[in-house]
Parts: C-alpha cells; structure tokens; sequence
C-alpha cells in the first residue's frame, strides 16, 4: 500500500499537538516520569545506604527499579491510544477523518506514530532519570540489561498501541475499550513480572529473548492493526450490532454445516497440517538436545515415580486412558489456540517428538521409534490434522480483513476443528487399543 | 457528476439500501427526504467513498469508488450529521488542518478560511477552542472544513438541524453558491420547506429503498395526489411525502 509520508506526519502532528496540548494529562505523565524514577532510584541509594554496601542482590533489584520505571509510561501509550482511535471514534471525528481522501494507512500511522513519540520519550525519559539518580558512584552500570530493556520497551509501547488498535475496531465506547485493554495491559504486567524474576535469579540474559518475543508480538499486532483499521471495518459495525450471542450461535452452526470433511479438509488446510506434522521432528530433535541438559539420572527416577504411581493397568484401563489422555490434549490444544495464536498447534505434535528424541538420546533412535509403534502410526496423523486445524484458528484470530468478519472467521476455525473430531476420535480409538493391546510399552 | 446503479448495501443481515439508481448533474441538487432509518445516512457514505458498496456501483466525476476510493473521496465534501470536531482546537486551525490534508496551499487555505468565517459569522471566533462552540457554531465550521477545498460532489446530512433561521439561510445561500459554480449536492434534511425551497430533485427513502425520484410535480402524480377531490390544486411536499411514504412504509429496513 502506498502512503504519503507528509500526510501521515499531518495526522500524527496533530495528534501530538492534542495529547501534549491537554495540560493537566501532559503535567501528569510528565510528573509521574520524573517523580517514581527519582523516587526508585533514591530507595536503591539508601538501600546501599544503609543496607551494608552494594550486593549481588541489591545489583539486581536496581535493574528490577529500570523495569518497573519504564512500564509505567510505558502503559500510558494503551491510554493514549484509546483515545486517540476509540475516542476519537466514540466522538465521530474519526468518520470526519475517514471521509477525507486520506488512506487508511495514513491514519494509522500517524496515529500510531504519534502515540509511540509520546510514550518513548517519557520511557526514555524516565529512565534516564533513573539512571541518573540510581548508578553515579556506584561502580556499575548494567548497560547490556538496559539496553536490552531498550528495545524490549520500544517493542512493548508498540504492542499496547496496536492493541488498542484492534480494540478500537471492535469497541464503540470509551467504557468497553477500557474493558478489553485489560486483555493487553495484564499479559504485560506479567511479562513485566517474569523479566523481574529473571533478573532476581541472575538470568538476565534471557532478557534478549523476551525482546525478542515482544518484537514479534509487536509486529503481529501491528500488522493486525493495520489490517483491521479499514472504513468499512469501523463504520459497518456501528449497525448490526442486537443479538450478537445469537449471531454468533448461527455463524458457529453455520460454519459447522459448511465445514468440509475428511480429505476436503486435509486437503483445504494441507499447509498448517504440514507445519504441524514437521513439529513433530523438530521436537525430536529439540528432545534429543534436551538429553545433554536433562540427563537420564535426573528424569529417569522422576518417569519411574510416574510409571510407579499409575500402576500396571489392565490393557482395557489403558487404552481408555490413553483415549482420554490424547483427546483431552486435542481439546486443550484446540480451545487454546486462539490466545496462543497457534501454538498448541505446533505444541501437540513437537511435544510427543521430544518425548521420542529425548528417548532416543537416552537409547537410541530404533529403540526410541519402536515405543511409539505401531499405534503411532494412527496418532501421530491424528495429532498431526489436529493440530493443523489448531494452527489455522491461531492464524484466524490474528488476521484482520478490512471488512471485518473476525468473529465469523474465528467461529469457523473452531467448527472446523469441532467436526473433525468426529472422525478423529475414532481413529484416537484404535490408537490407543493398538498402544494397550499391540505395542511393547515399557515398563 | 453522479452515476449509481443498483447500489446495496448490507451490514451482515441488515439490508440498509437497496437497489439505489440515481443520476445528478453538476450544478443540480438532490434531496432525500425520509424516516430516520430509512437509509439516507448509509446512502451518503456509500455515495462518499466512505463505504464500499455490496452491490451495484457509484461511480463520482467517472471514478468508481469500490476501485479508486481514494480519488473518490478527493471530490467529495461530506458533512455528516454530528460535525465531529477537534474540541481542543482553534476554529482556524482545524480547517487549516483539512485544508492540508486536500492538498491546497497555505495562500488558498488562508484566504478561503477567512471568507468563510467571515460568512458564516465566525471571523470573530477563528482563534476560540471549538469545544466552546455552541451546536449552530459547530454546524456552521462541519459546512466550511466539508466544503474548503471546493469539491464537485458535496453530500450533507442534515446540515442545518441545529441552525438558528438566519444562520440556515445563510448556510442554504452558501450551498446554493456551491451548486452555482458547478458542484453537485445531495442534501438530506427533515425539514420539508426547506426541501421544498431548494428546488431541485427530490428522492424519498423508506426502508433502504428509494421509492420516489423525481420533481415534485412528478411526485405528486407518483403520490396520485391530484386525483383525490380533498386534496388542494397544488399540494405541499408534506403531504407528497407522507401519500409517498405511507405507501411505501411496510418496507421498512429488515433483514433479506
């Protein structure tokens, strides 16, 4: 799509000019910013202080204060672009805007563009501020965290606003957008949690990958964004919108009616298929690399307790609760895949490939492929079609048409899953009694 | 200047418009008269390059606008029913800011912003924050930032509902100098006279569907007015509409 970068720069001027324009906001954030910094950075002064000199730990709470310093501004950028799309569509001057010969993504990009110069500089600022009360005379300074903060923070920013991107798509009022921004504001406080326990741990140099994860999330939900910030998107939707339950309820019989099946739909989702059934070797591989940092000391005692513990069950017992077992996965992985986007997908073949690789590197491959015959020679398909279909709703729910349709599309995923289990679970049947009755299980 | 043909257009079951064919000239004036919900709102977001038909094609100044949107939206100056203003900006400055975006260069926005205010009894008010406008001055500044960059196709929902009489006589006059220069307008209104005073065509929706097009002389015979002995030599464009109306008002909106 071909933007005009001078229009976009209108769009996002204006907007910046509005948010820093609205004095008491522009003095609170700007407040906020300066004060919690100097604020956390003054406690890890005292901490050292008075705490007996620095420490590894006091070391590690000091890039723990950065994390927090930078999140909060960081969550500003959700506030501000909620306003900027849903505010601004709650208060129709976004129709206004819309029905200029602007395009669509001029819009957003402006918009966006101004939301992120907002929210960085007050992270930046922020911790600089931070830096600057915090590490002068102590002799450190951790700038591998920090830049890696950095970047991780410019990806989260730019995640929150394309979030709040989709939200306005699917929100008409201020209320409901503050409703569903906490399905973007939570997994980031967690995450914000996780990198904290990370750092206290003394791992901190998976940091990179978290910013590296952010990265990806923060271009899916961009792209995502851009896909679903269409007129036809934002101003269809004000109509139509009694007994969404009950529409919802026929686009999902719908969908289940027109679902194709067996090979139709092998055939109609042959490339997730594919993607999930490659897992399935690249978990054994991952398995058989797992070997050399889980060695066969540590998990044996822990598989023999579990083998212990269930016992030595009748061939009939086993098989239904393999049946159950397999199915119950299939299940999880399928309701899952939506806020996963996908992954259970990948997961339920790539974890039975690493149970076989870890197997092999602990034995070898023929003893290894031997344990997962012949039954595996139904299951690893199934799990293969299922995850497929568990990987094309993941797909469904990050792709945004400019005409809307989310809902639907979504639905038709999960029916599609839904009427193929009535295939699957027989097949998951003969599974599980070939496992019981047929293979060599190890005891 | 306009051209549409068999124009739909659904929101998932509801069918807002349907089978809409109508052709307007430059220089001439439509006017679509009709129940809240009848359609007019959609009608002019389709016919603006807002949204997309479902079926059947708009085509403005030979452009269709489900294939170049954009250019569509260029020649078209929409007012929309709720002006939808930036509260904290200065009158002068927000249309600044859409005489920008359509392109026009500062002395053009300078001078054509200036004589609108002036017009529009706003010259006084141009630096005020427009969240201190009242409703007829937030109606007037919708009319001058839809209208700025002088499209050939200006569509106006309701564009004088919250005007005082004088300041809708000027708005009318104003459209009318429009519609002198060559530009085309579609105007939707609730307010008969006025319908009545702009002399133009006359379109009357029910139900997503235009029922009647015409003059009103025409539609007085659509109506059959003139064929009932209560009914006066020359009947008033209320009760063309409401014979009109009355006929057509089983149709309402309703899913296909």
């Amino acid at each position: 799509m071909r933007l005009d970068r001078r229009k976009a720069l209108l769009v996002a001027e204006r907007d910046f000019r509005d948010a820093a324009g609205d004095l008491r906001l522009a003095l609170a954030m700007a407040g906020l910013a300066i004060v919690i910094p100097i604020a956390a950075g003054s406690g890890i002064r005292a901490l050292v202080l008075f705490g007996g000199g620095l420490s590894d730990l006091v070391e590690r709470v000091s890039i723990v204060g950065a994390f927090f310093v930078v999140f909060l501004p960081a969550s500003y950028s959700l506030v501000l672009a909620l306003e900027s799309f849903v505010g601004e569509r709650e208060r129709a001057t976004l129709e206004v805007l819309l029905s200029t010969s602007l395009k669509e993504a001029e819009i957003y990009v402006g918009k966006v563009a101004s939301v992120l110069a907002i929210s960085l500089f007050l992270c930046f600022g922020a911790l600089l501020v931070y830096c600057a009360v915090t590490f002068p005379g102590l002799g450190y300074f951790p700038l591998g965290v920090l830049v890696s903060l950095g970047v991780s923070t410019i990806c989260q920013v730019a995640a929150m606003v394309a979030g709040a991107v989709i939200v306005s798509a699917n929100a008409r009022t201020m209320r409901a957008a503050n409703v569903m921004a906490s399905f973007i504001i939570l997994p980031m406080s967690i995450v914000l949690q996780v990198e904290a326990a990370l750092i206290l741990v003394g791992r901190g140099e998976l940091l990179w990958g978290f910013a590296a994860a952010m990265a990806v999330g923060a271009f899916i939900l961009l792209r995502m964004g851009l896909g679903g910030f269409s007129r036809e998107a934002l101003l269809s939707r004000d109509a139509g919108t009694k007994g969404r339950l009950r529409r919802a309820k026929r686009a999902l019989a719908d969908a289940y009616g027109k679902a194709p099946g067996g090979l139709t739909l092998i055939r109609a989702r042959l490339v997730p298929i594919l993607a999930s059934l490659l897992a399935f070797p690249v978990g054994a591989g991952l398995g058989y690399l797992a070997a050399g940092v889980l060695p066969g000391r540590v998990v044996g005692p822990v598989l023999s307790s579990v083998l212990a513990a269930a016992g030595r069950p009748d061939p009939a017992s086993l098989a239904l609760a393999v049946f159950l077992h397999n199915l119950l996965a299939i299940v999880v992985a399928g309701l899952l895949a939506a806020v996963t986007l996908g992954l259970t997908g990948y997961l339920l073949t790539a974890l039975p490939g690493a149970l076989v690789g870890y197997a092999a590197a602990v034995s070898s491959w023929s003893l290894a492929l031997t344990g997962i015959l012949p039954n595996g020679l139904i299951e690893i398909p199934v799990a293969a079609i299922a995850g497929g279909l568990a990987i094309h709703i993941g797909a469904s729910a990050i792709h945004m048409e400019p005409d809307g349709g989310w809902t639907r599309r979504l639905l038709g995923a999960q029916a599609e899953l839904a009427k193929a289990l009535l295939w699957l679970v027989p097949l998951l049947a003969i599974g599980a009694l070939l496992e019981a009755y047929a293979a060599q299980l190890p005891r | 200047m306009l051209e549409v043909e068999g124009l739909a257009k659904r929101y998932g079951e509801v069918v807002a418009i349907r089978d809409l064919s109508l052709h307007l000239d430059a220089g001439s004036t439509l006017v679509l008269l009709g129940q809240n919900g009848a359609g007019k709102t959609t009608a002019l977001r389709c016919l603006s390059g807002l949204l997309l038909p479902t079926a059947g094609r708009v085509l403005v100044g030979g452009r269709d606008s489900a294939l170049e949107p954009d250019a569509v939206r260029a020649q078209v100056g929409l007012v929309p029913e709720v002006p939808g203003l930036y509260d904290r900006m200065p009158a002068r400055g927000y249309l600044d800011f859409f005489g920008r975006i359509y392109g026009l260069d500062e002395a053009t926005r300078s001078r054509r912003i200036g004589r609108l205010l002036e017009l529009f009894d706003l010259a006084d008010a141009g630096e005020r924050w427009l969240g201190s406008f009242s409703k007829g001055m937030r109606q007037k500044v919708a009319l001058i930032r839809a209208t700025l960059h002088r499209p050939p196709l200006v569509l106006a929902d309701e564009p004088t509902s919250a005007l005082d009489p004088d300041s809708s006589r000027v708005a009318w006059r104003y459209l009318e100098e429009l519609r002198a220069d060559g530009a085309a307008l579609v105007v939707c209104t609730h307010n008969l006279e006025e319908a009545q005073a702009l002399a133009g065509e006359i379109g009357i929706m029910s139900g997503g569907r235009l029922l009647a097009l015409g003059e009103l002389q025409q539609l007085t015979r659509a109506a059959g007015l003139k064929k009932r002995r209560e009914v006066v030599e020359r009947p008033t464009l209320e009760e063309v509409y409401l014979a009109i109306v009355g006929n057509g008002a089983e149709d309402e909106a309703r899913p296909a």
